[in-house]
């Protein structure tokens, strides 16, 4: 396939899964924060400032009063802003319009569905009283196209590209979703007497990657920080897991990359590398030192998306 | 036969000195249609309208759309499409497809000549200045044997049924002519919205051309090539017609590229995959001419691939269609053509031909000047619809700025009597009913090396405009789903 196309189905991809991962975080957050059991967590600036953090628009002003209606029209609808939900699916569109010829028309229709779907929604309604609405569609239409991809195209190396986009992008977010509940939990504390490692942040976090009830099965017990971030992180078998995730990254590269012996300066090296890291690292070594954990992992995806970049796109 | 409350049509106004090809002269329908005609009168006119609405959200949905750069932003519109079928017979449709291959492969054998040895000009049945003359003739091109023979492997024939019921061409695009893509496109949106009127007629698919254009574009790989790779060049996702390119190529199963993911190295086309370089050598092109090679035509196109046309004339990678052949998609060639089926092919022409004006010659200039309000003037090499003038619809000033236009250069252009296009019930959204719209036929002819292929349907454009004989899409017409019946 060509190298273009093969870059425009990367991003297609990541675009897609960005999309998703964005409006849940809104959603869960603002509608957990309605009746939340601690005062912080229920408080609509606390909140607000937590979706522009996960975003990578953090608010530093401590003093500033946000205002609801433009944070929810800037993340969601704001075609001035580029990271927020309907540029992400306008880049998305873009990129399947460049490959159209390559993948089914099941799966066109259904990114072109979700594409005008986002550019006609009103957005004063949106604001007002359409969170939910516009939020849970997203979120579903984003797993039909996924249910497309998987169902519809050849898993051949044009799968395998647009693959390894949507679990590079999902392990991002679920770190940048980790980063933002880590923040919240820290500021939470001492609320109702709640402890960092108790904090109801932990419970927010799995909502929002869809992994509460299956991390709840699992433990039975309620989440602590211990148990949130070991499930999301090293658990194999959560689909959301950054460990699962790399795990698809490393399936896919090898249809990319079937050599038995990789060269060293490969991306399916450098993903095999990060791999075995991580499925060898035990959580309380992740949680002495949270911060440097995301920092490391960030940069390691980064490095998977640029030596990609490199090797398999560049002329 | 004919049930008394048909509600859809019952507003029908039919102008009885048109051509109706629903209605015979009497007024009754015409029995091919009857059955047709009883289905959709079953529809109350609501439904009838909603019916077209979800029709509509299908097209769109499907991304079957076309651009148009507003100021701000780019809007995207679907292409105009009627619900209501054109049915044509087999016996019609055996004579437009023996006429359409007939002239495709004429034109062929006047390409393969006028870039050798000329024998049609030098024994005078042809014009040397019609030739030379042309800005579509490319000097580049004499003497290159492209591979398989072949210069118009895909042509696009426009027939218009007139008042006499006769068929007739008005024209011979074979400069990859456009719409197929939106034959299937109406074909589908009618069987998901009316899926029922299939049960009655035996109707041939069109869902079978990309096989076979595929199948034939391979006949004329090039020399030593075993399995040829087959790719479509499109000159990007911003173009209008980018939708009927990708469609092309998925359906082929070959790769959509622009002239960037090409290079050329050694007089080999090879494209820029993610394994490395991949010997490319069929190029189905949607790019003009003038754009195709930087080093050989327009020097400023970053829309084509430097060093391709050197690649060609080593015979080392098929185009299609070959470079030069608009000199013959022109519409003062198009004149000459009864003489030209009978130089090559040693036959009468099957489909009639439009009587011509040309200009160029004097006794022909002077009927032209003295009866223009009778006539369509068009510049000979106008692609799309542009600059015709049809004489009845002037005003006398608009009549005398085209006699002083033709006067001045005289080969740009020619005239025809203004034909008496058939009218075809057609929606319109407007009026919320059926009113009576011109309608020619655009068919679709391949030709591979020994090979050829016509697609039973073709597409049906209409002319949304009441009254309007133009009926190309980028004049704002329409189109309908075409059924050849078996």
């Amino acid at each position: 396939m060509l190298a273009r196309v093969a870059n425009n189905l990367f991003w297609m991809g990541r675009y897609i899964e960005r999309s998703e991962h964005i409006a849940r975080y809104i959603n869960v957050n603002y509608f957990s924060s309605l009746d939340a059991p601690n005062e912080l967590s229920q408080s609509r600036q606390f909140v607000l400032r937590s979706m522009l953090f996960m975003v990578g628009d953090p608010e530093h002003d401590e003093t500033k009063v946000l205002d609801e209606e433009k944070v929810l029209y800037k993340i969601g609808l704001d075609n001035d802003y580029p990271f927020s939900i309907i540029n992400n699916v306008k880049y998305a569109r873009e990129n399947a319009n460049s490959a159209r010829d390559l993948i089914s028309t099941e799966l066109y229709e259904a990114i072109n569905k979700f594409y005008h779907f986002v550019l006609k929604y009103d957005a004063e309604a949106y604001v007002k009283n359409g969170l939910h609405d516009f939020t849970v569609n997203i979120t579903e239409m984003s797993a039909i196209l996924r249910g497309k991809m998987r169902g519809t195209l050849l898993h051949n190396e044009i799968y395998a590209i647009i693959m390894m986009g949507v679990n590079i992008e999902r392990a991002t977010q679920i770190i940048r979703m980790i980063n933002a509940k880590y923040n919240d939990a820290l500021k939470s504390q001492g609320s109702y007497g709640d402890k960092f490692s108790n904090s109801f942040e932990w419970t927010t976090l799995l909502k929002c990657a869809e992994s509460y009830d299956m991390m709840r099965r699992f433990y039975k017990k309620t989440p602590n920080s211990i148990s949130t971030l070991e499930f999301l992180i090293l658990n194999p078998n959560c689909p959301r897991s950054i460990m699962n995730s790399l795990n698809q990254v490393y399936k896919h590269i090898k249809v990319l990359d079937p050599s038995k012996k990789y060269n060293k300066n490969s991306t399916a090296f450098l993903v095999g590398k990060v791999r075995a890291e991580y499925e060898y690292k035990y959580i309380k070594e992740i949680e002495e030192d949270i911060q440097s954990f995301i920092k490391d992992i960030l940069d390691n995806l980064s490095e998977i998306s640029q030596k990609m970049e490199s090797e398999f796109f560049n002329y | 036969m004919s049930k008394i409350n048909n509600q859809i049509f019952s507003s029908y106004d039919r102008n009885p000195i048109l051509y109706d090809e629903l209605y015979d002269t009497e007024g009754k329908v015409k029995e091919m249609y009857s059955k047709l005609f009883n289905l959709y009168g079953e529809h109350s006119k609501k439904d009838y309208v909603k019916l077209n609405e979800k029709a509509k959200a299908s097209f769109f949905n499907q991304g079957i759309t076309f651009q148009v750069y507003d100021k701000e932003e780019t809007k995207e519109k679907i292409f105009p499409f009627d619900l209501f079928p054109r049915i044509i017979d087999p016996q019609e449709w055996d004579i437009i497809e023996r006429g359409a291959i007939q002239r495709s492969k004429a034109l062929n054998l006047f390409l393969w000549d006028i870039y050798h040895g000329k024998k049609i000009i030098k024994q005078g049945i042809v014009p040397m200045e019609l030739i030379s003359s042309s800005a579509n003739y490319l000097h580049q091109m004499n003497g290159i044997d492209p591979p398989g023979g072949i210069y118009n492997h895909i042509s696009g024939t426009d027939v218009i049924k007139h008042n006499d019921g006769k068929y007739y061409v008005l024209e011979d695009n074979i400069r990859c002519p456009s719409g197929v893509s939106y034959v299937i496109c109406n074909r589908t949106a009618l069987k998901r919205a009316l899926f029922g009127v299939f049960n009655h007629y035996q109707t041939h698919t069109v869902t079978n051309y990309a096989e076979n254009l595929l199948d034939l574009l391979e006949t004329v790989k090039p020399k030593g090539v075993d399995v040829p790779n087959v790719v479509v060049i499109t000159p990007g996702m911003f173009n209008s017609a980018f939708y009927e390119h990708s469609y092309l190529a998925k359906t082929m199963g070959v790769e959509l590229v622009e002239g960037r993911d090409l290079f050329v190295e050694n007089d080999f086309v090879y494209m820029k995959t993610i394994r490395g370089p991949k010997k490319v050598d069929v190029i189905y092109r949607r790019i003009d001419d003038a754009f195709i090679d930087p080093l050989e035509f327009r020097p400023d196109s970053s829309l084509g691939v430097p060093g391709l046309f050197a690649a060609y004339k080593k015979g080392n990678v098929t185009l299609a269609n070959a470079p030069g052949t608009g000199v013959a998609d022109d519409k003062a060639v198009y004149t000459y053509m009864p003489e030209i089926i009978k130089y090559y092919l040693n036959e009468e022409p099957i489909l009639n031909n439009v009587h011509t004006y040309h200009c160029s010659r004097p006794d022909e200039l002077k009927y032209v000047l003295e009866h223009i309000h009778e006539l369509v003037i068009k510049p000979v090499d106008e692609a799309g619809g542009y600059g015709i003038s049809i004489g009845n619809r002037l005003t006398k000033e608009e009549i005398e700025t085209v006699k002083k236009q033709v006067s001045e250069n005289p080969r740009k252009y020619v005239a025809q009597p203004i034909m008496s296009l058939s009218v075809h019930p057609t929606y319109i959204d407007d009026s919320e009913s059926f009113e009576q719209r011109h309608v020619d036929l655009r068919t679709f002819t391949v030709l591979g090396k020994d090979k050829e292929f016509v697609l039973k349907g073709g597409l049906t454009r209409v002319a949304l405009q009441k009254g309007n004989l133009v009926v190309n899409s980028s004049q704002g017409g329409g189109s309908k789903d075409t059924w050849v019946l078996k």
